[in-house]
């Protein structure tokens, strides 16, 4: 009797000893101050601030979230807990009501600069490390309800594919020349390379004066010279076309926009 | 000694007359008086032979005139010789004979393999067996936990993996298929394993067929099939009563503490079993409630189990039964995070589920004639569900109707062709995947026979036709070969290769809703999975000292169905992946030396392979270890369960989070006294904490206090 009873003591012993905790709570991370501008659209489901490893994320993977923010304030102190990396961008997103998240409906950016093309990149190093002063604007009127207003049509790519080389995607301004990111509306990533793509870019009623196509290169920070397409008229107009969205379903059709990676539209 | 346990104590009468060139008897239980059908009779040295038919009877004719020995054997009795048996015999001559009872062990005999009652050394496929001691010792009162302990076994959330095979789709469809004795149970419009169906209290034993097995079963028996054989009625008046409460212990971190509460459950089970007239009945119930141990995992479920069984005629049965539960339970989809990992989302506080499900099965056994068994089945599955989720209510309900006919004959006694038909009929009405109907048809034939006196092969096929309303229609041919060389009474060695497919459950190919913000989009024209499995194995015995078992394996996967994010996060199921996954399992049983004691182990190695994207398929560990040693001392027994899985090299939707492998020790303590048995327990004794799908922390420790009677 004595011979088992030692042989499976010894053995929960042995085990107890070996055993790690396994998981444990996140303690690192990153936090600052969130301040809205505007008013808060009545279809406001949740807000909160999410955390890209790569910017644009094109996935579920790319990206952290953090609990919803209280709604309805001027200001929001925020933490988000995260297992130390490297984000390429810290936003925050507006979700509507009985709406799925769309990663892309941002209403806000950090950056760390003032170039506002450039998404300020946020090292959470260790497991202990808190990151701090990750403000953040948040404006309120950059939150794209669900419409299925938009453009279709087709990319046409010439010449080579610059080698680091990720996705396109297709952007539209209001103004002709953005200030920054939350100016643009950003379609769907489209993988690289390719010699045509179709498209379409869901976009909200109003007139874009600038439509076009932005390349993501590995490792290279977005700009304007990350423009390598313009939507025109016609061919040889100086200034890009226009277009107009009229309704929450209105759809413009048959948008061509022809890339040629040797001219780019900002070069310089 | 203890694992040898008695499944049969029983001994059979034979009687048998001798006419000219003929012999003929019947067996019969000597205990109960009951026919003994299957029992192998054989005049030896010749190829004069048959089985039993289910009143008992056997008739050998045109036996040459001369002086035979007669052998019967059959698994669960002493093997029995009569000599010197003179042929053409006496007229109306007549011989009562008694077959000596032995004590075997329950797991020796499996009935899932092909379809028919046969020893597991007789099946080219790898076979685990969880018998109702380990359903005793284990406590655990739903059947995945349990299934836990079986080797090659592991789950991710409630997907069962046997050898890798499901990895994890969202709980929408099963590359295993789930029996209740032997009627599949996948409701039509999730496809999913309902573990809760019936409780484990309800459960004899389990086996499982390691493999591709649609060759006998079809749609979904991809990587391999669960069969549940759940307790028969008994002849003399039999209650059995389970009280069982348990705690949960506090997290191991604070910033895990939600909540100041007690976490606890409890579990009540009843079941009464008795003789009435000719039929004998089994009656159950039970409840089960707990609080759970994060936040929105507490459930309340109600279940009832019905048998009957009735000799019809004396060349037939007709078999009843009914297993329903009904419940409510919390639902969270994944932690609010790491820092957080048993809350859930503030606003998906208080989701929840309500279900209720039934099936119920009409099982009609006949002798036609000596040589040939009709099985028919009848059956009938209702799944009903309603989420009642923050941003939806959605409810469904999925109605399965079935039949089969199935034909067991007995050419001799090593020949046994086993064929039928089967027939199936989905209908659903969901406001997840919308009304649809499926209807499914199907043929299999399988031969199996003996080619040399140690030497047996089996071979067969299955043709599956489905067809759903949109006018998707869908043909799959199931091929399988097996061998089986018993190269010695203690050694065999196996060979199987199987196809397997699985067609896709309505919930992949109609979902069409949004849960915490993502959508789920359709995809009407998903085509199904398919794959070949073949294995190779050995099999070791050496008495009680020793039970070795190693196979190695290899599974192609073509067209696996998996949940792709699109470009707009939709999720969506489409046919992606080729993949392969081969490994070796080990599997010892064996008593080092120290009376009392007994030691299982199991290892499983595997190599998953993503080919399409060259690298490791997703929700796939690569190494599986369980062991288990129990003491057994006087009246009290003492077992401690160790449980390793290795991390998880990939993860489909948040490959950022931080996985760690899975490690768990179980102790159980259990005293007997008389018709009592009480028994302590300690679920992951260390407190390990690990998630097995992402962002869903797995039970804590909890302790666990449980009384059994048989009265």
């Amino acid at each position: 009797m004595r011979k088992g009873l030692f042989l499976i003591t010894g053995l929960l012993a042995l085990g107890g000893c070996s055993l790690d905790d396994g998981l444990q709570p996140t303690r690192s991370g990153f936090s600052g101050t969130i301040r809205f501008k505007n008013a808060w659209p009545a279809q406001t489901d949740q807000v909160l601030v999410v955390a890209a490893t790569r910017f644009p994320p094109s996935a579920i993977a790319d990206i952290v979230m953090s609990d919803p923010l209280p709604l309805h304030q001027d200001s929001v102190d925020y933490t988000l807990f995260t297992t130390p990396q490297l984000f390429a961008a810290v936003g925050v997103v507006w979700k509507e009501k009985n709406q799925p998240w769309d990663v892309t409906n941002l209403i806000g950016l950090y950056f760390d600069s003032d170039n506002l093309f450039n998404p300020g990149k946020v090292h959470v190093r260790n497991r202990d490390e808190m990151v701090e002063n990750i403000d953040i604007e948040a404006d309120l009127s950059k939150a794209k309800r669900k419409v299925t207003s938009g453009i279709e049509g087709m990319l046409r790519t010439r010449g080579e594919w610059p080698p680091a080389s990720q996705s396109l995607l297709m952007v539209a301004s209001k103004p002709i020349l953005p200030f920054g990111l939350l100016d643009i509306s950003l379609g769907q990533p489209i993988e690289a390379p390719f010699d045509s793509s179709r498209f379409f870019l869901n976009l909200q009623p109003g007139t874009y004066r600038l439509v076009g196509a932005l390349l993501i290169e590995k490792g290279a920070d977005i700009g304007l010279s990350s423009v390598v397409g313009l939507y025109y008229k016609k061919a040889g107009d100086l200034f890009p076309g226009a277009i107009t969205i009229a309704s929450d379903t209105t759809i413009i059709r048959g948008v061509e926009i022809h890339i040629d990676f040797n001219k780019r539209p900002f070069a310089g | 000694m203890k694992q040898l346990y008695p499944l049969l104590l029983l001994f059979a009468t034979f009687v048998f007359s001798q006419t000219e060139g003929r012999l003929s008897g019947q067996a019969v239980d000597a205990k109960t008086g009951e026919p003994l059908p299957g029992v192998n009779i054989l005049l030896v040295d010749t190829a004069i032979g048959q089985a039993t038919d289910l009143s008992g009877r056997f008739e050998l004719s045109g036996i040459p005139a001369g002086v035979y020995t007669l052998r019967a054997s059959m698994v669960g009795y002493r093997s029995l010789q009569i000599r010197s048996i003179h042929i053409p015999a006496k007229p109306g001559a007549r011989f009562t004979l008694a077959l000596e009872p032995i004590l075997i062990q329950e797991a020796d005999v499996v009935v899932t393999a092909a379809k028919r009652r046969q020893s597991i050394q007789d099946s080219p496929n790898s076979v685990g067996v969880l018998t109702s001691r380990d359903l005793v010792q284990k406590n655990e009162i739903y059947l995945d936990k349990m299934l836990e302990n079986a080797s090659g076994v592991n789950f991710i959330g409630s997907q069962i993996n046997i050898r890798g095979s499901s990895g994890y789709n969202y709980g929408a469809g099963t590359r295993v298929l789930m029996l209740i004795d032997g009627v599949p149970v996948l409701p039509g419009d999730s496809g999913d394993l309902k573990w809760d169906l019936v409780p484990a209290t309800q459960v004899e034993r389990v086996e499982i067929i390691k493999g591709a097995g649609s060759a006998l079963y079809g749609s979904s028996a991809l990587g391999g099939v669960v069969n549940i054989i759940t307790k028969s009625a008994t002849d003399r008046p039999l209650t059995h009563l389970r009280f069982s409460a348990g705690l949960y212990d506090k997290p191991s971190f604070p910033e895990w503490r939600w909540t100041d509460r007690l976490l606890h459950f409890d579990d009540m089970d009843v079941d009464h079993s008795r003789r009435i007239g000719k039929s004998q009945i089994l009656l159950a119930a039970g409840r089960h409630q707990s609080t759970g141990y994060s936040q929105n995992g507490s459930y309340q479920r109600m279940n009832g189990s019905f048998k009957w069984f009735r000799p019809v005629s004396t060349h037939a049965n007709l078999t009843l039964a009914a297993n329903w539960e009904a419940g409510k339970r919390g639902t969270g989809l994944m932690w609010r995070s790491q820092r957080r990992a048993l809350e859930v989302s503030p606003e998906a506080v208080g989701d929840h589920t309500h279900s209720d499900k039934l099936s119920v099965n009409a099982f009609h056994q006949w002798a036609a004639r000596s040589t040939l068994a009709v099985k028919t089945r009848l059956s009938y599955f209702r799944n009903y569900w309603k989420n009642i989720f923050h941003d939806n209510i959605t409810a469904s309900t999925a109605q399965k109707f079935g039949l089969e006919i199935q034909g067991d004959y007995q050419r001799s006694a090593v020949h046994v062709l086993t064929f039928g038909t089967e027939e199936t009929w989905d209908q659903v009405q969901s406001g997840l995947v919308g009304n649809h109907d499926q209807y499914g048809l199907s043929a299999y034939v399988q031969d199996e026979r003996r080619l040399l006196r140690t030497l047996s092969l089996t071979l067969g096929g299955r043709y599956d036709y489905q067809h759903i309303d949109t006018g998707f229609r869908d043909e799959k041919f199931s091929p399988k070969a097996g061998l089986v060389w018993q190269a010695h009474s203690s050694i065999s060695a196996r060979f199987s290769s199987g196809k397997g497919f699985r067609a896709a459950s309505m919930s992949e190919r109609f979902s069409d809703s949004i849960y915490s913000g993502l959508r789920l989009a359709p995809n009407p024209e998903l085509r199904s999975e398919t794959a070949w499995s073949h294995e190779i194995g050995a099999n070791i015995r050496l008495g009680t000292l020793m039970n070795l078992d190693i196979a190695g394996f290899s599974s192609d996967y073509w067209n696996l169905i998996e949940p792709v994010p699109d470009e707009a996060q939709n999720i969506q199921f489409i046919n992606v992946t080729r993949a392969r996954i081969s490994g070796l399992e080990t599997m010892a049983k064996f008593n080092p030396g120290i009376r009392g004691l007994t030691c299982d182990v199991s290892y499983t190695l595997m190599n998953p392979r993503d080919l399409s994207l060259n690298e490791t398929l997703a929700y796939r560990p690569r190494r599986l270890l369980q062991t288990g040693l129990a003491y057994q001392f006087g009246p009290v027994e003492l077992s401690v369960d160790y449980r390793y899985i290795s991390r998880l090299d990939q993860v489909k939707l948040y490959p950022m989070d931080d996985r760690v492998a899975q490690k768990t020790v179980d102790l159980h303590i259990g005293f007997q006294w008389q018709a009592w048995h009480l028994s302590g327990h300690v679920y992951n004794l260390f407190n390990h904490n690990h998630t097995q799908m992402e962002r869903t922390l797995m039970p804590i420790r909890h302790f666990v206090l449980t009384l059994r009677a048989a009265v």
